[in-house]
């Protein structure tokens, strides 16, 4: 629902009010790891800046609950990369025809350029800042850096959540699966076949581990 | 899969430590992470928003520009048009395709300007606005009103070169030299006429290609902030050497009140490694906001806004004996260099065969179409394409096996040209054989039952790097910790990683007690730009020199001790006297092609190179097989397409492009065979430019023996492929 | 990107009358179903909504709902949901088919069969913002200008190709189109729902500004019933068809009792073909019989300056996919 942010709706400021209590600190412990961002629940707006419809989102964003008050017209991507400083989610065609903007909203992948910030309200969303776990790259972020899947490095990080997207659903893809399910992500340095290879070594390496940990 | 590269050592290679094993980038964990960053991921304090204005027209003269809706809307901070900022952008000039350098500066008749009046190609830039934020400047753009006169246009390269085309410049339509002669460029050894006359046959043909973008995929963004009269610029480039000079020029301000920044970048390919004009922009809109601009591309402005790869027109006539032995190659070439001229424009190959007499004339045409310029390889795959399919036919037509035509025939080590070390030859040889050629080289083609028909190609390439030379600055502190200073970004090929490995060797330790320091022109010394297939070459040399001279000192006088520091700064020249120093190599594809539907599908891919002592082969293997992907968007689907009655461009982003994706590009099977010519850091020579130029001339080569139909069109397209199967 | 308000829209019919009162009050409303096609319009200012009133927050749209009639498809189901449905895997491959060759991925997640049937033509005339007749102009540029991907049948005054991959599957299956407006609902034929350039140039379909696609209804397939969807792409994928080919067969062992045969890529809407239907009904499907249904599809065409190998090509689809169809191949 659009609101003007000077005149929010009854039922929609109880809600804020509510949910904000019970998120709150959360939120803030991210907020305070994430230099630049603005103060919960009111992003950034520089002085100037004309008055748009503005709304109140909840979102799941790495794991934090957050809260957040965007414009209707702000893209999923713009708002993860100029208001929450993830700047780890590319844009390279802001037209739904790269990839490098993939983020993964409640398990699908979605063109984070392509999707407004206002839909995902109450979902989750995960980019590649939330692939690390207490500082430990992922297996698949381990299979990338020793397969040399990134050349220049732009198109990776949504090469890599169409990737843990597959492994999630198929944990032990061929070659051919994995380019099927990139297939939307564009690499102009073209290095289509390491990026597979790497997909498809942290499949199998997921794969002996699971087994190697079933047996003990 | 092939997970490593094969690697055939010759004798002269000897074994080293790091050097040759296959290594991972020392920043791949920033790139993996979200952590690396690009220049739109730098945000500065009050930072505004910057957005351009296009011309809708292929040429028209500005009678004048309304500014006042758009400086009324709330938010807007600066506007600049040709009015307010007339600067010259050097690295976009004319100048015969040469470097732009102060003295040309003086001389040059047709200068490009940051605005140009009148306008020349349908996204040329008009004006600039900067506002606080991106919608802003959006909306503002919008408020801009251009009275243009709109004057007569020229698409097509051959159109331009006819008396009564409309003419670009007062000179006409021959893109100037240096010296500001409008003339072909006409190179000749021998005499064609009596090389014609020697002949037993002789073939002529009409060959074209199409104009690629780069289309890297970090669209051009740039960050300009000053702070009194020192200027820092965050820009895309893979050479901030260079970028920052061209900067400082074209703005007339000194060297060393200029700092470019690019710590990451999203990929090169020949069109990010001078200054750009949205540098120039930037600046003068940070300058005239008071503030910091952040200047953002869409697609579609980089695809309308920046250059790609020449088109071109290619007219051959070639002399062969019936023992298949050439006797003459005659080409005359005309290139569309858009409005202003970037880069030489002319085409490679016929370097590429023993003959006594050619001679190549190079036609390069003003239209109003995007400029074009450098692209991976800025003359190659679209000169090796026509002539080794050429070629090709020649073979077919003479009764030989391709293979053994182009040994015949190809360049060799001998009085005409001494190479530094010479394995073409084994190239070649070691390909047919892993690609089993003689099994899947069909000697009829077209033959074969049935809709869908297999065939089998091989093209070869003979690659010298471009030259300029690099420094590099070594320090050492009392615990025995180095710092690597190198003016190197990495665009993609790995420069990092490499300088690290060639540092650490030298030095004789781990890769980690090297630092490495990149990607700044106030801490980094000059490096060539990531281009020309010659950072290895020219940096690592730089690095290799550092190297000795810091173990030298520490030999003489120990470490330092506290905070000292020992200091070592290279500025090597390497030169090759006499000789010419080459990477070679040679490709072989199967094809299917579908003759009802037709469509190309690749069923093996080989590619053989010897680039001298692979650095790194984990990163040199990549190289190869990006520039095959590469290579494969050329052949089959690029094109910048453009509206013949409009002069607009159609092909405005990836969708239409059609750029190859993971389901288009096979595995390709890389084997380097590697040598030490005595030069270089170790013998390393150029890789990155080399995997691709030869692709479209293979491709081309295995659907005709596929189909028997020869496609003398860029892209070859279904509807091509179709087209000549009617 | 230009600015504009969001609603969220609670029912069908909530956002037909918030589409109509938008406009009743002088701004223009486009709805969003996935949304992706939109924004990209909407960026490049070929649609300028003051509203966009997205429909993912209709409860129950995206369900796949199963009848003794046959199958009923939420308009918001997502492509990617039709592409792995069992039911619509079993009864309709040719529309799994058709709905896991658009796009990507990422398209596929979020983009619906009420999305994909309606979305806007690919030309790159209309895309690049040319006057056209689908941007409110009055001419097509194609026509004499750069016409490679348009039309060879039923062009004219305007030359695009109906983008849609699941349309010729639907019209093939006979589905039904519900359509939703501000004061009800009425049902449309698949066959009926897309407008040649003849009756109106300007749209693709029969949709009022304020009607929304409430659910696709596809009839229990009939005994025997086999399909396919053949796409023809340049490259690999993320293109619209060059060429394709819905087919429905009902077979009797080696025989064709009826046949629905549907092209896409080479009309400005859905392109059945009667003729070669007539002329597999009832018939036994050989190579020799597929090849003169072959020739019998491209009988009308009439190609532009650019696209004449669509006429090869469109026969080798037709071939194949009817002996696919068969299990010929």
């Amino acid at each position: 629902m659009s609101t003007d942010p000077e005149k929010p709706t009854e039922q929609e400021s109880d809600v804020t009010r509510r949910e904000f209590l019970g998120t709150a600190g959360a939120a803030l412990v991210v907020a305070a790891a994430v230099p630049g961002v603005a103060v919960e629940g009111q992003t950034a707006r520089p002085a100037g800046t004309p008055s748009r419809p503005r709304t109140q989102i909840r979102l799941t964003v790495n794991g934090a609950q957050r809260r957040l008050e965007v414009d209707d017209h702000w893209t999923l991507a713009e708002m993860l990369r100029d208001h929450l400083r993830l700047t780890g989610t590319k844009l390279g065609c802001e037209r739904g025809e790269c990839g490098a903007c993939t983020v993964i909203l409640d398990g699908k992948t979605v063109y984070s350029c392509s999707y407004l910030a206002v839909w995902a309200d109450g979902k989750s969303v995960t980019t590649v800042e939330g692939l690390a776990k207490n500082g430990a790259l992922d297996p698949l972020q381990q299979a990338f850096v020793v397969h040399d899947a990134p050349q220049c490095g732009f198109c990776t990080s949504g090469q890599l959540m169409s990737a843990k997207a597959l492994l999630s659903a198929n944990p032990a893809p061929t070659v051919a699966e994995v380019h099927a399910a990139l297939a939307g992500n564009l690499c102009r340095c073209s290095n289509y076949s390491r990026i597979a290879e790497a997909v498809v070594a942290a499949g199998a390496a997921g794969a002996t581990r699971r087994t190697s940990g079933g047996g003990q | 899969m092939q997970d490593n590269p094969r690697r055939i050592a010759t004798s002269s290679v000897s074994p080293m430590k790091a050097i040759g094993q296959p290594t991972p980038r020392i920043d791949a964990a920033d790139r993996v992470s979200g952590r690396a960053t690009y220049t739109r991921d730098v945000y500065l304090d009050g930072m505004l928003y910057a957005q351009v204005l296009r011309s809708p027209h292929p040429h028209a003269r500005i009678r004048s520009i309304d500014l006042s809706r758009a400086k009324a809307l709330p938010g807007v901070k600066a506007i600049v048009t040709h009015e307010n900022c007339n600067y010259v952008w050097g690295a976009g000039s004319i100048a015969g395709g040469v470097q732009y350098n102060d003295d040309l500066k003086k001389i040059t008749k047709q200068r490009r300007y940051a605005f140009n009046n009148p306008v020349r190609y349908v996204g040329e830039p008009v004006a600039a606005v900067a506002a606080v934020d991106r919608h802003v400047a959006e909306e503002a753009v919008r408020l801009i009103t251009v009275d243009y006169e709109v004057l007569p246009f020229v698409l097509d390269q051959e159109e331009a070169l006819k008396p009564d085309a409309p003419k670009l410049w007062p000179e006409g339509n021959i893109s100037l030299t240096a010296r500001n002669e409008a003339a072909p460029t006409v190179s000749k050894r021998g005499d064609v006429e009596q090389g014609f006359r020697e002949a037993d046959h002789v073939f002529e043909e009409r060959y074209s290609t199409a104009m690629c973008h780069n289309a890297q995929m970090e669209p051009r963004s740039v960050v300009a902030h000053w702070e009194g009269d020192k200027l820092t610029v965050y820009t895309p480039t893979g050479g901030i050497a260079n970028c920052h000079h061209d900067i400082a020029r074209d703005l007339g301000i000194p060297d060393e009140k200029v700092r470019v920044i690019c710590h990451y970048m999203g990929g090169n390919f020949g069109n990010k490694n001078q200054n750009q004009d949205t540098d120039l922009i930037t600046a003068i809109l940070a300058k005239e906001a008071g503030a910091p601009v952040k200047l953002e591309f869409s697609r579609k402005d980089d695809f309308i806004g920046m250059h790609g790869r020449w088109p071109t027109v290619q007219y051959y006539k070639v002399g062969v004996k019936n023992d298949g032995s050439l006797t003459a190659i005659q080409l005359r070439t005309v290139s569309n260099m858009g409005p202003y001229r970037k880069n030489n424009g002319g085409v490679a190959g016929i370097e590429l065969y023993e003959c006594p007499h050619t001679e190549s004339t190079l036609f390069p045409m003003y239209t109003n179409r995007t400029t074009s310029a450098n692209y991976r390889g800025p003359n190659d795959p679209q000169g090796y394409y026509p002539i080794q399919s050429l070629m090709d036919d020649v073979a077919y037509a003479v009764k030989m096996d391709p293979v053994d035509f182009i040994l015949k025939n190809m360049v060799k080590d001998g009085p005409r040209t001494r190479f530094t070390n010479y394995t073409l030859d084994e190239c070649i040889r070691k390909g047919a054989e892993l690609f089993e050629w003689k099994k899947r080289w069909k000697p009829v083609a077209g033959s074969g039952d049935g809709p869908i028909k297999r065939g089998a190609g091989v093209a070869f390439m003979s690659f010298r790097s471009g030259v300029g030379n690099s420094s590099a600055v070594l320090t050492v502190d009392a615990r025995g910790q180095y710092t690597l200073y190198v003016g190197v970004t990495d665009v993609g090929p790995g420069a990092k990683t490499t300088m690290n490995i060639i540092a650490a060797d030298e030095l004789g330790v781990p890769l980690s007690q090297v630092k490495v320091v990149w990607g700044d022109t106030d801490t980094c010394p000059y490096s060539v730009g990531e281009s020309g297939s010659r950072t290895t070459i020219m940096t690592g040399e730089a690095v290799v020199t550092a190297a000795r001279d810091l173990k030298k000192q520490i030999a003489e006088k120990g470490l330092p001790t506290g905070t000292g520091l020992l200091k070592a700064s290279a500025s090597p020249n390497p030169r090759v006297e006499g000789k010419t120093r080459n990477c070679f190599g040679a490709h072989f594809v199967e094809v299917e092609v579908d003759t009802e539907l037709g469509g190309v599908r690749f069923l093996k891919y080989v590619a053989v190179h010897e680039s001298g002592r692979i650095m790194n082969p984990l990163t040199a293997t990549s190289q190869i097989k990006g520039g095959v992907g590469m290579g494969i968007g050329m052949a089959l689907h690029e094109d910048l397409i453009y509206d013949r009655r409009t002069g607009i461009p159609l092909v405005t982003g990836y969708y239409f492009d059609r750029i190859p994706t993971h389901l288009d590009v096979p595995d390709v099977d890389v084997t380097f065979i590697e040598a030490d010519d005595g030069y270089g850091p170790y013998g390393a020579k150029s890789v990155g430019e080399s995997g691709m130029i030869q692709t479209p001339a293979v491709i081309s080569n295995a659907i005709y023996n596929a189909i028997g139909k020869r496609i003398k069109d860029l892209p070859i397209t279904r509807a091509r492929i179709l087209g000549a199967l009617a | 990107m230009k600015t504009f308000a969001n609603a969220n829209a609670r029912s069908v019919q909530d956002a037909a009358r918030r589409a109509r009162d938008a406009r009743q009050t002088g701004q223009h409303a486009s709805f969003a179903g996935g949304g992706t096609d939109l924004l990209q319009l909407v960026k490049e200012r070929i649609v300028s909504p003051d509203l966009i009133v997205n429909l993912k927050t209709i409860p129950n749209l995206s369900q796949v709902t199963r009848s003794s009639k046959g199958v009923s498809i939420g308009g918001l189901a997502t492509l990617d949901a039709i592409s792995r449905d069992e039911t619509i895997r079993r009864d309709y491959p040719v529309l799994a088919e058709a709905a896991a060759s658009v796009a990507t991925p990422q398209i596929r997640n979020v983009g619906t069969i009420g999305g994909n049937i309606a979305q806007r033509p690919w030309c790159w005339y209309y895309r690049n913002g040319f006057p056209c007749y689908k941007n409110g102009g009055n001419q097509c540029f194609s026509f004499a200008g750069e016409n490679q991907f348009h039309a060879i049948f039923g062009g004219g005054p305007s030359y695009i190709v109906h983008p849609s991959d699941t349309a010729p599957a639907l019209v093939a299956l006979g589905a039904t189109i519900r359509i939703a407006g501000p004061s009800g609902e009425r049902a449309v034929p698949a066959s009926e729902f897309f407008v040649l350039p003849r009756q109106n140039a300007a749209v693709e379909n029969v949709l009022a500004d304020d009607e929304v696609i409430a659910s696709v209804d596809l009839p229990s397939p009939v005994a025997g019933t086999r399909s396919r969807y053949f796409k023809v792409t340049d490259r690999e994928t993320w293109t619209h068809a060059v060429v394709s080919a819905a087919v429905v067969m009902q077979m009797e062992g080696e025989t064709c009792r009826a046949a629905h045969v549907v092209l896409g890529g080479v009309a400005p809407i859905p392109w059945r073909l009667p003729n070669v239907e007539q002329m597999l009904a009832d018939q036994p499907i050989t190579e020799d019989l597929a090849a003169r249904a072959a020739e019998a599809a491209v009988a009308g065409a009439r190609p532009l300056s650019h696209n004449a190998y669509k006429i090869p090509m469109t026969k080798g689809v037709v071939r194949r996919t009817v002996l696919q169809v068969a299990g010929k191949t």
